[in-house]
């Protein structure tokens, strides 16, 4: 897949810019707060209408505005086509392909884009809800079926929790929450099921490129924490879940909240089989935090049979020469376009990278092509 | 700009109906104006006389003149079959389909524990009266396909299967969350036929 062009409007620090990109690699130079990261939220956006940094869509429109729009041409296996995204509060979000207007839950699977950046050392260092935020847009962007019910639980779990505490002092009315049980148990079950099998194809791909990344050549493995007894037959989850939520019921009442479920599950790395949370070294929680997002282009690269485009925010100064290079052989070996942004001098990276390239600099809300350069 | 007083009211009141925005309820309003006044006093009274004349069927819950209505009065429609909707609007589309020669029964909402609705706030207790009293064979649920119609369909098979009576869930072919109202008559006809026992 390829990004031919963007052009933004009020988005974040970005008044008004149209952009052609190289169909290999762009690179952004430009002192920090200027607006780099900025430009890659918005392709990202573009491409899933998610953000990676905010769930609050209203935060990404430029200071003093009302709305905010988004264009840009995508190139895939099946042709190309012409995104459009608005967004203002109200009417919410719009988005169209070729002019015909689509929801987001039939949008957010259409583009492979994998997005690099420091904040992905959180994945590996930070509480359960950056993990479920992960699974949850990944498994998102990877089956509709998710998405869609990924909001019918979170509705379903609304409901419940309001019913627990509008039961709080009430006699406990069987009749009343067994309907919203049902449904916690049977979307939550899938849900489950779903983020198992999507850790099992991410473990495998993430453990490959571990192995390459880690200097003591260690084992990377994904381990699912649910709040369910999951056990080894993952068609019995329904049943555990259902039994558990039983036995919760009173604590929940008093507490006035729904306690078990996948919105409260978490993942753990682990390291040799240690979780690289607690025990990892630094250069160990980095490499696990790398080697997640590497495979994560591959499972991508696999699922949607498209090269994926790789997003890389500032994350070569994070790096030493070692994984730097192993970094850039990922990035080389990929063959696909890329969108590399850096505030330190990027000459290196540049001369790193063999393929045809445009450089553009990023000041205030403002690009500029620098240079282009075709295949040496 | 700001209209002279009667206009401003006029569109204001447009302005209220489901579906219409500013720009439609200026339309309507200018069309009004432009209209004879002897059409638009029969309009003004038609709508009041739709609001006093119309209630809900003391049985069914569906809209009528007369109590009971003409589908519960009706001594061709099959009283064993009875068909549970949430809106009176979602009898006039099953009708649409001229499939279903059954009685109905309108709950008047779904449950929804945030909106305050239980089944105290629904016709519920009036189903199960009605199911108690006998002669009804099968339940057809047709609450609309999202989490709370789905949440009202189990919680009356629940209460219903107990009785001995046949519980079935209208399949839906038809776009999930949506509304029954935006099915089409084909779409709707197929989910009759394919509905499934609970
Ligand atoms: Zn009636």
């Amino acid at each position: 897949m390829r990004l031919e062009s963007i052009s933004l409007t009020n988005f974040r620090n970005y008044d008004g810019q149209e952009i052609l990109f190289h169909p290999r690699f762009n690179f952004f130079e430009g002192l920090n707060g200027q607006g780099k990261t900025n430009l890659l939220e918005a392709i990202y956006y573009l491409a899933v209408a998610h953000s990676f940094r905010t769930g609050q869509d209203h935060e990404i429109v430029n200071w003093n505005e009302e709305y905010f729009f988004l264009k840009g041409v995508f190139t895939q296996e099946k042709g190309r086509s012409l995104v459009e995204i608005g967004y203002q509060q109200p009417p919410g979000l719009k988005i169209k392909v070729d002019g015909k207007a689509i929801r987001r839950s039939e949008y957010i699977h259409r583009h492979p884009v994998i997005i690099f950046s420091p904040d992905d050392l959180r994945l590996v260092k930070e509480g359960p809800s950056v993990r479920r935020r992960f699974m949850n847009l990944e498994g998102s962007r990877l089956k509709p079926r998710y998405y869609r019910q990924l909001k019918e639980y979170h509705r379903v779990l609304q409901q419940r929790n309001r019913l627990l505490k509008d039961m709080k002092n009430a006699a406990v009315n069987q009749a009343l929450f067994e309907p919203w049980d049902h449904a916690l148990v049977a979307l939550g079950g899938d849900l489950i099921r779903q983020r198992l099998s999507l850790l099992q194809t991410l473990e495998k791909q993430a453990c490959f490129f571990y192995r390459q990344l880690s200097a003591s050549a260690g084992t990377l493995s994904l381990r699912y924490l649910a709040t369910v007894e999951v056990g080894n037959d993952p068609a019995l989850i329904e049943r555990s879940f259902s039994d558990r939520l039983k036995k919760t019921r009173s604590v929940e009442s008093k507490r006035g909240c729904t306690m078990i479920g996948p919105h409260l599950d978490d993942f753990a790395l682990l390291v040799d089989g240690y979780d690289a949370k607690k025990f990892g070294s630094q250069g160990q929680q980095r490499a696990a935090a790398l080697a997640l997002k590497m495979g994560e282009v591959n499972l991508f690269r696999v699922s949607t049979k498209e090269t994926p485009v790789v997003l890389l925010d500032d994350v070569f100064s994070e790096f030493d020469l070692e994984r730097r290079k192993q970094l850039l052989q990922f990035i080389l070996d990929g063959e696909g376009q890329s969108f590399i942004t850096s505030s330190t001098p990027i000459e290196q990276l540049v001369r790193g990278l063999n393929g045809g390239k445009k450089i553009f600099f990023v000041h205030k809300g403002k690009i500029t092509v620098d240079r282009i350069e075709s295949v040496n | 700009m700001v209209y002279p007083e009667p206009l401003e009211k006029l569109i204001t009141g447009f302005c209220r109906f489901p579906g219409i925005g500013p720009k439609t309820a200026q339309r309507l309003a200018f069309y009004l104006l432009d209209r004879p006044r002897e059409e638009v006093a029969g309009f003004a009274r038609a709508m009041v006389e739709a609001k006093d004349k119309m209630r809900f069927c003391s049985q069914c819950g569906c809209f009528t003149e007369k109590d009971p209505c003409g589908f519960c009065t009706d001594p061709r429609r099959e009283r064993a079959v009875l068909c549970v909707v949430q809106e009176p609007r979602d009898v006039l589309v099953l009708e649409r389909t001229g499939q279903f020669r059954g009685v109905y029964h309108v709950l008047h909402g779904a449950l929804s524990p945030l909106d305050g609705i239980g089944p105290e706030e629904l016709r519920l207790p009036l189903l199960a009266r009605r199911i108690g009293a006998g002669g009804i064979g099968e339940v057809i649920i047709a609450t609309n396909p999202n989490v709370e119609g789905d949440a009202t369909a189990a919680y009356i098979a629940r209460m219903v299967k107990p009785l001995g009576v046949k519980v079935t869930r209208i399949a839906f072919g038809l776009p999930v969350g949506g509304d029954l109202e935006y099915a089409d008559d084909l779409t709707l006809s197929r989910s009759l036929e394919g509905r499934r026992e609970m």
